[in-house]
């Protein structure tokens, strides 16, 4: 598989008026179609950046960042951003939620979109609650209205900044296994920033590890399991090794 | 047994939602029942002071009083008018301050420099007693109906303002990084995230402006006006006729419950 994206000596300094901080240090690594790579370190690290920076909304103090062959530009419509909360708007309907990107990108009139959105939600079952309004849904279907809201926008990458940190524990299994499953049925490319090393090794094909602030990349494990699913990969004697590995690269 | 048991623990279940059920329609009905009594012995108490002359009904006036003085100013026409003039009033002025302190909220919300360059105005106006500027409102407006519309408006639009920009500015910034993220821009954002994310807010400015904007028509009309329920007040008690003070008030206060029972609904349906 080709690069989808690539990182190369990525510098990041945030402004503050007290000072300059140095969040990014010389950040370089690339992510192949398809796969899914997540990125763990330590607290305030400058994982969040990356995603910022990924998705266009912060531009890079130097280095550059390559999508498909083409820089990144300010708010890259290319890409898909899921983010810790689903952020539902509770006006409107969960319908309407998922084509609100397409009504902002004016293509809300398209039947092709039209029909590939529905076809997402009946795959996904949740077309039965398509009129219904957010608060109407349990946290884990409305993670997966979040994602799909960003699939139907047909992005190359995915970028996931720990969707599930706000969801308890039993549901954010289930919601892991679901998200997975869309994504790899959907055969999208994603990035997932996350602290929770069994999240992360769960879900990963590829884990680039960045050491503390300024962040630099430390280390990259590429992960295999004979485990199908995120949960499956848990109980995976493997497992425990490659926990212990990443968590040594950690402190 | 192990049956008999279940069954008894659904019946004993039952039995304490009845009571609970119970319970809340009871202290419904002592709620309203307390609440009318009040009324009623208020005015009752009210009446027979006034009719033992232990008050004096030419200061205290009483609530029979009250009643025939209404329908007197009724016959004479003269009520519609009052009613009338400062209904609109209130009423141009809640619309004219509604719209208007929003329009000013977005403006401050679209530019961030906006909105500190003028902080220290908005402070400074906010804290203001706006009926001081009653005299120098006269000198440019005129006196009448505009005057008062003028202070209606002066009362209800910093106060909306303030409130909307505060709402428009505590939305959650992940969400608008989310629209961001979708390629929406500033007008998008505005439409489709900020307004309708400020709407809970919104309503409790309504309920509020329905409150400041009688205050703001009857100072208005204290200051200079020929009719109007703020103009009847102060010819009541300018020809010491106090009966004419407490009918004006009563018919307030109906028209102000009137507006807020016309606003309240709203609440229910987009408070979260």
């Amino acid at each position: 598989m080709k690069n989808l994206l690539e990182f190369k000596n990525v510098k990041y300094f945030y402004q503050t008026k007290e000072s300059e901080i140095n969040a990014l240090e010389d950040v370089t690594f690339s992510i192949k179609e398809r796969d899914f790579t997540s990125i763990v370190g330590p607290s305030g690290c400058g994982k969040t950046t990356i995603l910022s920076l990924t998705a266009g909304l912060l531009v890079p103090t130097e280095g550059e960042i390559i999508l498909d062959g083409k820089p990144i530009e300010k708010n890259d419509s290319r890409i898909g951003y899921m983010f810790q909360r689903d952020h539902l708007f509770e006006w409107r309907t969960i319908w309407q939620n998922i084509i609100l990107g397409l009504e902002l990108q004016k293509k809300h009139k398209d039947p092709e979109k039209l029909a590939f959105a529905e076809e997402l939600l009946k795959k996904y079952d949740l077309y039965n609650f398509k009129n219904k309004k957010p608060r109407q849904l349990s946290g884990g279907m409305r993670q997966r209205v979040a994602l799909i809201r960003t699939l139907v926008l047909e992005p190359a990458l995915l970028l996931l900044d720990e969707p599930f940190s706000a969801l308890d524990f039993q549901t954010r299994l289930k919601v892991c296994d679901d998200v997975y499953d869309i994504i790899k049925s959907e055969q999208k490319t994603a990035l997932l920033v996350t602290h929770d090393i069994s999240e992360a090794l769960s879900m990963s094909d590829r884990i680039i590890i960045l050491t503390k602030r300024p962040a630099r990349v430390k280390d990259i494990v590429d992960i295999s399991f004979q485990g199908a699913t995120p949960l499956g990969k848990r109980e995976d004697t493997e497992f425990g090794k490659y926990f212990e590995m990443i968590w040594r690269n950690l402190v | 047994m192990k049956r008999k048991n279940k069954k008894e623990k659904i019946i004993s279940y039952s039995l304490a939602r009845k009571q609970y059920l119970r319970k809340i329609k009871k202290d419904k009905i002592l709620v309203l029942f307390w609440q009318i009594a009040i009324f009623v012995l208020f005015l009752g108490i009210w009446q027979l002071l006034a009719d033992f002359n232990v008050i004096d009904p030419f200061f205290f006036s009483s609530p029979s009083r009250i009643v025939t003085t209404i329908i007197d100013l009724a016959k004479d026409g003269n009520l519609w008018i009052h009613i009338w003039t400062s209904l609109y009033e209130t009423i141009i002025g809640f619309v004219i301050a509604t719209i208007l302190g929003v329009l000013i909220a977005v403006l401050l919300w679209w530019s961030e420099k906006l909105r500190r360059i003028m902080e220290p105005y908005l402070i400074i106006l906010n804290s203001l007693p706006k009926i001081a500027l009653g005299p120098m409102i006269i000198f440019w407006v005129g006196s009448g109906t505009g005057a008062t519309i003028v202070m209606c408006v002066l009362i209800c639009i910093v106060i909306t303002t303030i409130s909307m920009l505060n709402a428009f500015i505590s939305c959650d910034n992940d969400k608008i990084l989310l629209m961001k993220s979708m390629h929406a821009n500033k007008f998008q954002i505005l439409f489709k995230l900020i307004l309708p994310n400020a709407l809970p807010e919104f309503v409790s400015v309504l309920k509020i402006n329905v409150g400041m904007s009688w205050v703001g028509t009857i100072m208005g009309e204290y200051l200079s006006s020929k009719a109007g329920l703020g103009y009847l007040i102060n010819y009541g008690s300018q020809v010491l006729k106090l009966d004419i003070v407490m009918a004006s008030i009563t018919l307030l206060c109906i028209l102000a419950a009137g507006m807020y029972l016309i606003v309240s609904p709203l609440e229910k349906k987009y408070k979260r």
